[in-house]
């Protein structure tokens, strides 16, 4: 059988619409570091070129939200939600202050405007360079990560879930609002996907019960899937950790994709191929903790083998790791596994 | 007084009733060690049975820690006198380079429920800080949290640096967050792992031979 060569675009759509593309698709989120590793001195867009990755993610927190520097030594600024957040070694701004402490901060809130220009500087350079040929992948905060993290903080939201659920939901309309026409705006400048960031569950175990998950989680996630097929996007939503039993929470919500069936949670993508790979695009899920920070390449290599022997079977499976190529990423390592995915990822496969 | 009835406001997050029954305790000179021992820490221990048990997550776990931090507002200024001990002394923080302190707080929630003193260096700690307290402090446990995949590595790095700077020895060692896992604990040198919060304050207890 002769298989048409497809872009990156293509191929990526294909997988989404979990059928075999010409081969398996693949794109990341790369630290600097790597990125200076293997290709010293490149934009992350000539990177994604001269890999010929088949997509590009822009992160929400990093090119479309403001902030301001509160204390620079300590590496604080304030974000534009009105929260503190703290800028790690990985240049990630972790909140560590929320907006909202009270019932009278949520009453004279002031949301900040999702239709200033500037936010979609980023994303205009993007379409320009890439519309068309590779998969435009844009960020948007899970109304729960956001609502825990940047607008509640985690202890915040958790006791509102318990003691003051309205609180939750009052907070969860706001956030939705600036999501909502973030997405539309994005929509009209050319965004593919919209990768829906936030974590659902520990290592152990999902953040909440089944019920808080079926009452908090899942209506303002679906919100967000329906809107963005609404305008022609597909979604794929990313958390790390056991989502074992809540998945179908995920999927019943409409996601087009799944990243990254956290393999150090005990998700091992053969099962959730099995269980699920018929609804969702599996994303993932080679290891970033273990075999691509201190693994052999020719470790990468097999894992790399064995997640699309597993999982690439009929399509629906983009390649990836197990949450993104870090700083601590051996850059060989990703190199060894970009190849290994060339290398076996060719439909129809040929792996058992 | 019944102290069941402290233990089952922890269990139920119910922060009033913690208030109210620890005040009437020590209005009725119960000993603090017993106000702990025959209501927090069982409260607590069944909070963390419930969280093993997939019956209670990070919600129920947070109004808890509410109840026992009210608890303790009224009993950790009597700790420490006569009758009333510490477990012991605990220092905690989250390794260099990772900022996230939600698993971190909530060990040292248990940790001081179950009558630890705990002194918390905060977040993104670096090796020289973790040294410098424990040459400095009279620890029996050193608690390093690494919520990040890509942080972990700094867990390794510190007790790499407590061994170079001699004290390694002078403490134990516990390694826990969301990705960790008792063989990578093992494999970096830790005396000991814990994976949640609920967990640590057993780990903690068994290290010092008071579990």
């Amino acid at each position: 059988m002769v298989v048409r060569k497809m872009n990156g675009l293509e191929r990526v759509m294909t997988a989404l619409r979990l059928k075999e593309p010409d081969r398996v698709p693949h794109f990341e989120r790369i630290a600097g570091k790597v990125r200076e590793g293997i290709l010293p001195g490149a934009s992350e867009e000539d990177f994604v070129e001269h890999m010929d990755l088949d997509g590009i993610r822009f992160i929400d927190r990093t090119h479309s939200w403001s902030y301001e520097t509160v204390d620079e030594a300590k590496r604080i600024k304030r974000d534009q939600w009105g929260g503190l957040v703290r800028y790690t070694s990985e240049d990630n701004p972790v909140p560590v202050e929320p907006a909202i402490k009270s019932e009278k901060d949520l009453e004279n809130y002031v949301l900040p405007d999702p239709d200033e220009e500037w936010r979609y500087e980023y994303l205009k350079q993007l379409a320009k360079r890439f519309k068309g040929e590779r998969a435009i992948v844009v960020g948007v905060t899970d109304i729960f990560a956001l609502g825990r993290e940047n607008i509640l903080g985690d202890v915040g939201y958790f006791r509102a879930m318990v003691k003051n659920p309205d609180f939750i939901y009052r907070t969860s309309e706001i956030i939705l609002d600036y999501q909502l026409r973030y997405m539309r705006n994005c929509s009209e400048l050319g965004v593919d996907i919209f990768w829906v960031n936030g974590d659902w569950a520990m290592t152990e175990r999902p953040m909440v019960s089944r019920e808080f998950t079926e009452k908090f989680l899942a209506p303002p996630f679906k919100k967000l899937v329906d809107y963005a097929h609404s305008l022609g996007v597909s979604v794929i939503k990313h958390t790390d950790g056991n989502i074992w039993p809540i998945y179908d929470t995920i999927i019943d919500a409409g996601t087009d994709g799944l990243h990254p069936i956290d393999p150090m949670a005990g998700m091992d993508i053969g099962e959730a191929k099995a269980k699920f790979g018929d609804k969702v695009c599996l994303c993932g899920n080679v290891s970033c903790a273990f075999s691509l920070v201190s693994g052999t390449e020719e470790e990468v290599r097999q894992e790399t083998r064995e997640v699309i022997r597993k999982a690439g079977k009929g399509g629906g499976l983009i390649c990836m790791s197990s949450n993104s190529i870090h700083s601590g990423v051996n850059p060989k390592n990703y190199l060894a596994m970009v190849k290994a995915i060339r290398e076996f990822g060719q439909y129809p496969l040929a792996l058992d | 007084m019944n102290l069941e009835e402290l233990s089952q406001a922890v269990v139920a997050g119910d922060i009033d009733t913690a208030e109210k029954l620890t005040k009437e305790a020590i209005a009725s000179h119960i000993p603090i060690a017993d106000i702990l021992g025959a209501g927090l820490v069982p409260g607590l221990r069944r909070v963390g049975e419930l969280f093993e048990k997939g019956e209670y997550y990070l919600p129920e776990l947070i109004v808890s820690g509410d109840a026992v931090a009210r608890a303790l507002d009224y009993l950790e200024p009597m700790m420490g006198q006569k009758g009333a001990s510490y477990m012991g002394r605990y220092l905690i923080g989250t390794v260099q380079g990772d900022v996230h302190d939600l698993g971190k707080n909530i060990v040292i929630m248990m940790l001081r429920g179950n009558g630890w003193e705990v002194t918390d260096l905060g977040v993104d700690v670096s090796p020289q800080e973790f040294c410098s307290a424990v040459s400095t402090g009279d620890y029996q446990i050193v608690g390093i949290s690494s919520l990040l995949t890509m942080t972990m590595v700094n867990s390794a790095k510190t007790i790499e640096a407590l061994k170079a700077a001699g004290v390694r020895d002078k403490v134990k060692v516990m390694v826990g967050g969301a990705p960790t896992t008792a063989e990578w604990a093992a494999q970096i040198g830790a005396d000991a792992h814990a994976k949640d919060g609920p967990m640590a304050a057993i780990v903690a207890a068994e290290l010092v031979g008071k579990s």
